[in-house]
């Protein structure tokens, strides 16, 4: 199916899930609230004529600096490998409280993608079996992919070469 | 019993580690743990420019440069909205699917050097040499050749390269025989392979494993195929499907691919178009040197992308590839500057792991090594 039979079949089947949808380069994408997520994603897969069947990948966005509402974003990429289509899930996730359901029952693939979005942006993914940290040390602070958190460097401690530590004071601009 | 595999373990390719209970020698569950070689790619990238994530790219996946040189300039290419030339097209082809070959000899190296098979591993490691000295000749590095450029590739091909290429082409096939005869056949190496680490066709879906491990388990899944990039619609090549899922297929797999890789680098260096090398679009390449001395137009194009960058429209993209260890894909969102917003690296070794420790339950402690083996991870794209 090509993005617009695809996008025109999941609106008649769910018209109340479906918040909106896009075709940006002609593939398909739906936007989902939250509480609907489970519901979709289980139409998808279960649907013959769609048969989204292999979860490819989840990725969340922090949009922030771009002041949308909600802030942030979890973006889910499905494929069928029987008809080879696809289909991109955006969830908007609130700033306050950010939660979302895990799709893990649905596709187990999906258990280490949502434990990253839990390290990497805080969101809590509801029904998850596991919400510890995936690659941050476990006893890390903050969450590094969102856009309020610094991009800092670490000051080099020892080095043949240069006296790296003194520089770094002496570049320091005047205090007023 | 727990028993702490790794992270500093010959065996289990990079500072992956696992924790294994184990009931005698049969495991219980294995638990991975990841994370010992984060670098931060992903938000380093959202304060670069798009051309200056390319060459950290090369640092995921660390076997397959170009495949994730080319993931990436293909999702930016694509929110551009622009055309690469036929000729830049076959290049990209020719050096993805040497950068396969080469991929897959530095597994089976590893691979049958875990499981006990010396000579295999000095033999691979050979022929890979002389694709490291291909990649030297065309970019002047032997392994981060950052080579794929967004809107073409960085240099035209030469000829010592066409050249050596032609010679590496009748040189392989023999050699694939060779290691072929090794093992193939091997009485050890079968015992040791076969009925191992065996996932069904609806497991190796619900796990998200991708490419060779997926092709292994009876799933006829290849991006080159199903979403073709690049112009791989026009070569004619087959794409090697077993039903067993077990360590042994996942051999055969990868094993017919060297070959599948080998006939389409023949196919495509045998017509390889003439014309640019890159995109004559000079708001996202730089313009030829010469015109600079005599185009006041080149200059500001020259100034403009080297102090500025190329500036992406606003908007988000995901564009798959089949790399050797599966599908790689880069999510792009763009606010419309010169600095991607986001990248996410969908990598297929990250998302291997989950369904590789699931082979792990019920298997013999000395199986495991031969189970992360035939998974071919990559730490560095793990971690990322």
């Amino acid at each position: 199916m090509t993005g617009e039979e695809i996008i025109a079949k999941v609106k008649a089947s769910l018209p109340d899930a479906i918040q909106d949808t896009a075709l940006p380069q002609g593939d398909a994408v739906i936007f989902v609230a939250p509480d609907c997520l489970q519901k979709v994603a289980a139409f998808l897969k279960d649907d013959p004529s769609l048969k989204f069947d292999y979860l490819s990948d989840v990725s969340g966005v922090d949009y922030l600096i771009e002041e949308r509402e909600p802030r942030f974003e979890a973006v889910y990429l499905l494929y069928s490998i029987d008809h080879s289509h696809c289909i991109r899930i955006r969830v908007g996730i609130e700033e306050e409280n950010p939660s979302v359901p895990t799709l893990s029952e649905l596709w187990k693939g999906a258990l280490y993608p949502e434990q990253e979005l839990f390290d990497m942006f805080g969101f809590h993914i509801e029904g998850h079996p596991k919400m510890e940290r995936l690659i941050m040390p476990k006893d890390w602070v903050g969450h590094p992919l969102r856009k309020d958190y610094p991009l800092t460097t670490e000051a080099v401690t020892f080095s043949y070469n240069r006296d790296f530590k003194s520089e770094l004071v002496k570049s320091k601009p005047p205090t007023r | 019993m727990t028993l702490n595999m790794g992270p500093q373990h010959p065996s289990t390719h990079g500072v992956f580690r696992v924790i294994l209970e184990m009931d005698g020698e049969v495991v219980e569950t294995a638990e991975p743990e990841i994370g010992y070689l984060h670098t931060g790619i992903e938000k380093n990238s959202e304060n670069k420019r798009y051309v200056h994530v390319i060459p950290m790219t090369d640092r995921l996946d660390y076997l397959n440069p170009p495949g994730n040189n080319l993931a990436f300039c293909l999702a930016t290419e694509k929110l551009l909205d622009i055309d690469i030339p036929e000729r830049a097209q076959a290049l990209r082809v020719i050096m993805c699917e040497l950068a396969r070959i080469a991929s897959h000899l530095v597994w089976l190296g590893t691979h049958a050097l875990d499981i006990g098979a010396m000579t295999v591993f000095l033999y691979c490691w050979r022929e890979r040499e002389m694709v490291l000295d291909l990649n030297e000749e065309i970019s002047g590095v032997r392994m981060m050749t950052s080579y794929i450029r967004i809107g073409g590739v960085a240099k035209d091909a030469t000829r010592p390269w066409l050249d050596g290429i032609y010679d590496f082409i009748d040189y392989f096939p023999a050699k694939v025989d060779e290691y072929e005869l090794l093992l193939t056949k091997n009485p050890i190496w079968m015992d040791r392979t076969q009925g191992i680490g065996v996932l069904s066709r609806e497991e190796a879906i619900n796990w998200s494993l991708s490419g060779p491990a997926l092709r292994a388990s009876g799933v006829n899944w290849d991006i080159r195929k199903s979403r073709p990039y690049s112009g791989y619609e026009k070569y004619g090549f087959d794409v090697p499907v077993y039903k067993g899922g077990d360590i042994y297929d996942r051999y055969r797999v990868r094993i017919e691919e060297m070959r599948q890789s080998r006939e389409i680098i023949n196919q495509a260096i045998q017509r390889l178009p003439t014309g640019d090398y890159k995109t004559p679009d000079n708001k996202v390449s730089l313009p030829p040197r010469e015109t600079l001395h005599t185009s006041m137009e080149a200059l500001i194009h020259h100034f403009k992308l080297v102090s500025e960058g190329i500036s992406v429209p606003k908007g988000e993209t995901y564009v798959p590839i089949e790399g050797p260890r599966g599908e790689v894909g880069f999510y792009i969102v763009s606010d419309g500057t010169n600095v991607p917003y986001r990248v996410k690296l969908r990598a297929p070794s990250f998302m291997a792991i989950p369904g590789m420790c699931q082979m792990m339950t019920g298997c013999y402690i000395a199986d495991v090594v031969g189970i992360i083996g035939s998974i071919d991870i990559v730490m560095g794209e793990v971690d990322r």
